[in-house]
């Protein structure tokens, strides 16, 4: 009998669940793995006392500003130095040098200039979310095929549509990739500034969870955590096929998805 | 010649003018220098620790965790791509756990990695294991897949044997997928050691720089910026010149 592939997908997530589950409450795991069930009783619990609200809109809080403030100014940049080789010249080496650098190397830096609270953790976030934003519209609006701009060029199109109707529609796919990258840079370095030094979000409900031993909440703040960071880029790759329609035909994401 | 040199000085003015305004800042009161050591302090302390062995200790330290977990994600990684593409059942078995999984924020689940393997390397090795597998598996995976069938029907056609497909027609074809995979994932090791070496440890660039910012001593911090800087880069490059030989046919045309 052959198990149908929509089956066949959920064979090792649920299996891997229950194994946790099962061998949790029989304690032959260690303690601070904690059980499924008692991670779902305690998420509960942190949401009825406001705790998780509050953490939550703390991270999301910081997440958003620095992750818009990043994209804005990576699209911006980046697109004006696709387009303008002056422009161009002055980044490249900046971010090219950067680029290898976590960012998060900045923190101590950051921290300084900005203090512990929100300041510092939302331009950390936009710092780290520029480059791979910046990088991916610079190359797009390069790579964009010289035979659309000439055509247009050639049927007299001013300026602003070249730049409307032509570079943008045209670039969009790689800058929304560039923009995927920076959102998921954006939570990688939200965890580490909130873990490193910070009051309330998430990370340190997951540290206060760690410290107080309760590894239930310490996995309450975990699941939470990866479920924001996977809604946010479910959201963007909704938008996505939205703003793609029609160029994802016949590519190989569409075949896999 | 003298138009390229020129060129080239065209295309990497903004480095020296950004340092010359930096040391302007400083010299002129702008800034503090608390805030902003001056260059001549960052080049001291980045010749100082060199020459005495700190940051080559601490730059060794992350360099090698890195590479491990970084080699231990490639080795495993492409092997598991070429199966999930050839594989039914191996590619229904684990295609959500990668597909779904690849956009969930895995640093959270760093506080359960020391948990299971300690605070020191093995954590630190094994998380960037996790976070290396998952872009060199999705783009080996998705490399594998595009590989054009009338290749394979070709080989298949002169009768050349399963090994010799696999061999000599679907791994070179997949060559350039893979290799953009493992630029991808080359960076994100060093990203995540450091990251991991902030988070908590007592060795490694991460720490130095964690501890030097708790010292207020942010000469040190940017140089070791500037170290972890010109390692990131070397060893891009050395990945290019690796592609360059392994891919020979295929001219890259993002260099």
């Amino acid at each position: 009998m052959r198990i149908p592939a929509s089956v066949q997908h959920w064979i090792i997530p649920v299996s891997l669940l229950v194994a946790w589950e099962g061998f949790g409450r029989m304690a032959f795991l260690p303690r601070y793995l904690s059980v499924p069930t008692l991670i779902l009783a305690a998420l509960w619990e942190v949401t009825l006392d406001g705790e998780l609200f509050q953490a939550l809109a703390t991270s999301l809080h910081r997440v958003s500003i620095g992750f818009v403030l990043g994209t804005g100014a990576g699209v911006f940049i980046g697109l004006g130095a696709g387009l303008v080789p002056g422009v161009r010249h002055f980044f490249d080496p900046l971010v090219s040098f950067l680029y290898s650098v976590p960012k998060i190397a900045f923190l101590p830096i950051f921290l300084l200039l900005f203090g512990l609270g929100h300041a510092s953790k939302i331009s950390i976030i936009a710092f780290s979310c520029f480059f791979p934003v910046f990088i991916a519209s610079r190359h797009a609006v390069l790579s964009v095929s010289k035979v659309l701009v000439w055509t247009a060029q050639n049927m007299g199109a001013p300026r602003s549509t070249m730049f409307f109707r032509v570079f943008i529609p045209a670039a969009a796919p790689q800058l929304l990739a560039g923009i995927r990258i920076g959102l998921a840079h954006s939570f990688v370095i939200l965890f580490a500034a909130e873990l490193i030094g910070s009051q309330g979000g998430l990370g340190t409900l997951i540290s206060d969870g760690e410290d107080a031993a309760r590894f239930d909440l310490m996995f309450a703040g975990i699941v939470t955590f990866a479920v924001l960071g996977f809604v946010s880029d479910r959201i963007l790759m909704a938008i996505r096929r939205r703003v793609l329609r029609g160029q994802m035909i016949g590519t190989v994401e569409q075949a896999v998805r | 010649m003298i138009t390229g040199a020129l060129r080239r000085i065209g295309q990497w003015y903004s480095i020296p003018l950004l340092l010359l305004f930096w040391q302007f800042a400083i010299t002129s009161g702008l800034v503090e220098s608390r805030l902003l050591p001056s260059l001549g302090r960052v080049w001291t302390a980045l010749v100082d620790d060199l020459s005495n062995g700190a940051l080559l200790f601490h730059a060794w330290i992350t360099l090698s965790r890195a590479a491990i977990g970084f080699a231990l994600a490639a080795i495993v990684g492409v092997p598991f791509a070429a199966a999930m593409a050839r594989a039914v059942i191996v590619r229904n078995l684990f295609e959500p756990i990668f597909f779904f999984g690849y956009p969930i924020p895995k640093i959270a689940l760093f506080p359960v990695f020391t948990y299971i393997f300690g605070i020191g390397s093995p954590s630190k090795i094994a998380f960037t294991f996790l976070e290396c597998l998952y872009p060199i598996v999705v783009t080996a995976y998705l490399a594998f897949r595009a590989i054009p069938n009338r290749l394979v029907w070709t080989a298949e056609n002169m009768g050349a044997p399963r090994r010799t497909i696999l061999w000599r027609v679907i791994f070179p074809a997949a060559m350039p997928g893979i290799f953009a995979g493992l630029r991808i994932a080359l960076p994100i090791s060093i990203i995540v050691i450091v990251l991991t070496e902030m988070i908590g440890d007592s060795k490694g660039l991460g720490f130095y720089i964690a501890v030097s910012g708790t010292r207020f001593a942010f000469q040190n911090v940017y140089a070791a910026i500037l170290l972890i800087g010109v390692c990131g880069f070397v060893l891009d490059r050395i990945l290019l010149l690796l592609r360059r030989k392994i891919v020979h046919w295929e001219r890259d045309e993002a260099n």
